[in-house]
């Protein structure tokens, strides 16, 4: 009877500190290393972890406790760490999302260590601008991209037209489309995706007329008229066959590569960034390049723009910001590490950096860093950080929009009037 | 002792009892209440705290990078006045309803009678139905659905073979809802079993006097299995009805997560998730989630309220 008391009273004992333990589990897992948190697939992570050992190495143990999540899952999951005082030392930053962690001193400025262990010297200024939120640095650019149109070569080839070229129009291209339809290769592939929920797109036509997406206070830059004109512009190419159809585009959720355009094989173009060129090739037999965005008329420039692909930021909380400053500076400025992680990035922001690693690369990687270093009239300027509600803008308006326009739902005047209307009410609400 | 009578005489026996009853108490059942501490704290943290900071927070405007600001009813002023997407993914939530929960339980219903003939290998036929059921809410079977209804997939392929060219039904903004609905329904395996068990349990005999009495099949049917079936009738359609309001995953996967094409397969669930964790209104997503937990109330306290005059328990 005591023996069985006495079992008794362990079990007890051992429930409850296995609950204690549990619950003070948090207390002991921080150790003295970094912890690492990031978007991207497995290619990233592979390149990522091998830098990570790079830097153990050279630093002696210091360690990167590293995680990564696809673009949809990592930004709730941020958030939530972040509201819970749980941020990550170092954060992966875009720039749609910088100035609002900023503002909201979720991730620290690090002037103060500029020149000191964060080592910046012959950095694109260009770029370095990119990662400032009102004059302080809170972002480095792990490298540049753009925006570029995904080329399937072969299907050029069988359909017997040139791919376009730096100077190929939104004309040019329906003349491509029309040839397209004649020589009708591969079950009536279409020349290209359907643009007109593309927000880059709609972003890089608006460049090109001297308009923007959002002015720098956080305002709309355009107005209904513009909008209507977009959707008109892509109801002819619908109507005529030239964009593939309303049904085919809804296919493309925005989601995982293989739901997209090119990879289907429904168009031989689709409007993609420049660093994706490796992973499209990855899915696709038929060889692939990229070149620009259609200019809106002969000659019109300046829709491009070198945009940081991505930031690594430090965690406003973090108790180690030195350590990840020297983190970050050994990430862009080590000539191991950038052979390591390419271009896959976007192209590095040290001309010492692409000069050393270009010979290293691959065909597509060699392209891709071309296209970015050469884009020369196309260029503008880099536009200010949109506004926090860009997203929602996207997502929930301009992508459902487009379809109801594809699917004959809403007339384009409609669709550009309700477009302005709504677009500015998403703007003022509040969290 | 001879104290504690004269207090217990003095005082009344509540006063001693209570101390002596609690402790007793404790005594009997402490290393119970040790054993489900784990369950305790997972229930009062994860489930009662949660519920109330929810409902706390759908008054406020919050975005989880800054504190919650305190907003009055704006919330729920918003969604009823000035929100087209609520409006939007309340008409495809209860379309979803309304379609799939009768035409899965009769399906179901239907199933159960042929399996209730008894026939050789029965419990491989009831494993193999029950199956879709466990595999349904999973992204798997959701992303099989995708490819299946995709407009160069199953569905087409076979429908191709009679010279239809049928439309790319999950892209597509009037079929998209129905093929959702189609895999509702295709999940019948747990209100199958169900009305397999309640089947079973129709007396016989009663069958035996009514065939006796010259009544066929579908007289036995309409006047025997289905007024002896209600109770579990009541039960299957209240379950399943809750399970539509809360479907999410199917539609997640299929559309990406955006409800799309143009808002047809947005449901309530999926416009939620979204406005929490798509665009960090936190505050206004646990105010829709309130609703939520209205609407499904009022739905089974209505069944409930209901049911006298439809469902026929043995007395």
């Amino acid at each position: 009877m005591s023996i069985k008391l006495d079992r008794r009273q362990f079990l007890m004992g051992s429930t409850a500190l296995l609950a204690a333990g549990a619950l003070a589990r948090p207390a002991w897992a921080q150790d003295a290393g970094l912890r690492q948190f990031f978007w991207g697939g497995q290619a990233r992570a592979d390149r990522t972890y091998g830098v990570n050992d790079l830097f153990a190495a050279a630093e002696d143990g210091a360690t990167v406790d590293s995680s990564f999540l696809g673009w949809g899952d990592y930004w709730p999951k941020l958030a939530t760490e972040t509201a819970g005082g749980n941020a990550p030392d170092i954060i992966q930053m875009d720039y749609r999302y910088i100035v609002e962690y900023a503002k909201r001193n979720a991730i620290a400025p690090l002037d103060e260590y500029v020149g000191d262990v964060l080592k910046l010297d012959g950095f694109d200024e260009d770029q370095l601008e990119g990662g400032k939120v009102d004059g302080k640095l809170y972002g480095i650019s792990l490298g540049a991209n753009s925006v570029a149109q995904l080329v399937n070569i072969p299907a050029f080839e069988e359909a017997g037209v040139e791919p376009p070229n730096r100077d190929s129009t939104y004309d040019d291209i329906r003349a491509m489309g029309e040839a397209f339809k004649a020589a009708n290769i591969r079950g009536g592939m279409k020349v290209i995706a359907d643009g007109s929920g593309v927000e880059p797109m709609l972003d890089n036509w608006l460049r090109q007329k001297g308009l923007a997406l959002y002015t720098a206070d956080g305002k709309l830059g355009f107005g209904a008229e513009e909008m209507t004109e977009w959707f008109t512009l892509w109801n002819g190419f619908r109507a005529d066959g030239i964009c593939v159809t309303a049904e085919d585009q809804a296919l493309d959720t925005n989601g995982p590569l293989e739901n997209t355009m090119v990879v289907l094989g429904k168009s031989a173009l689709m409007p993609v960034n420049s660093n994706q060129l490796v992973a499209f090739q990855a899915l696709v037999q038929d060889e692939l390049t990229i070149t620009n965005y259609p200019r809106i008329a002969p000659g019109v420039g300046g829709g491009h723009y070198r945009k940081p692909s991505m930031f690594f930021s430090v965690g406003g909380s973090s108790a180690n910001k030195e350590k990840a400053a020297e983190y970050l500076s050994f990430f862009v400025n080590d000539l191991e590490a950038a052979k390591i992680l390419g271009v896959e990035r976007g192209i590095p922001c040290f001309p010492t950096v692409r000069d050393a690693i270009a010979p290293e690369l691959n065909p597509q990687e060699q392209i891709a860093l071309n296209f970015v270093a050469n884009l020369g009239d196309l260029l503008g300027p880099l536009p200010p950080p949109p506004p926090a509600a860009a997203g929602e803008i996207d997502i929930s308006l301009l992508r459902t929009l487009s379809q109801e326009v594809a699917f004959g739902a809403r007339s384009a005047e409609d669709a550009g009037q309700y477009f302005v209307t709504e677009a500015a009410a998403i703007l003022a609400r509040q969290a | 002792m001879a104290t504690q009578v004269d207090t217990t005489a003095i005082n009344g026996a509540d006063r001693v009892a209570s101390p002596s009853f609690w402790s007793g108490v404790w005594h009997n059942h402490a290393p119970g209440y040790l054993f489900l501490l784990p369950w305790f704290i997972g229930f009062f943290g994860l489930t009662i705290g949660p519920i109330i900071t929810s409902f706390y927070l759908s008054f406020t405007h919050f975005d989880l990078l800054t504190d919650p600001r305190w907003a009055g009813l704006d919330n729920y002023v918003r969604m009823f006045t000035n929100d087209p997407k609520f409006a939007a993914s309340m008409r495809v939530t209860f379309f979803f309803v309304i379609f799939s929960v009768p035409l899965k339980l009769a399906f179901a219903l239907g199933v159960a009678l042929l399996l209730n003939r008894g026939m050789r290998g029965l419990p491989l036929y009831r494993a193999l139905f029950y199956l879709p059921s466990l595999l349904g809410a999973s992204v798997a079977i959701a992303i099989l659905w995708r490819q299946i209804f995709a407009g160069n997939g199953l569905v087409n392929q076979v429908l191709a073979v009679f010279g239809i060219q049928g439309p790319s039904w999950i892209s597509n903004p009037n079929t998209s809802l129905w093929t959702l609905i189609i895999l509702a329904i295709w999940q019948f395996g747990s209100p199958m079993i169900i009305f397999l068990a309640g089947l079973r349990q129709i007396p016989q005999d009663m069958y035996e006097a009514a065939s006796l009495d010259g009544a066929g099949k579908w007289r036995q049917f309409w006047r025997i299995t289905l007024p002896m079936l209600t109770p579990v009738v009541f039960f299957n359609a209240i379950i399943q009805t809750i399970e539509a309001f809360k479907s999410f995953t199917p539609a997640f996967i299929i559309s990406g997560g955006t409800g799309n094409p143009i808002n047809s397969t947005l449901f309530y669930t999926l416009y939620l998730y979204n406005e929490a964790f798509g665009f960090f209104r936190m505050g206004y997503a646990s105010a829709l989630a309130w609703v939520l937990l209205a609407i499904v109330s009022a739905f089974t306290a209505f069944s409930f309220l209901t049911s006298k005059y439809w469902v026929h328990y043995d007395d």
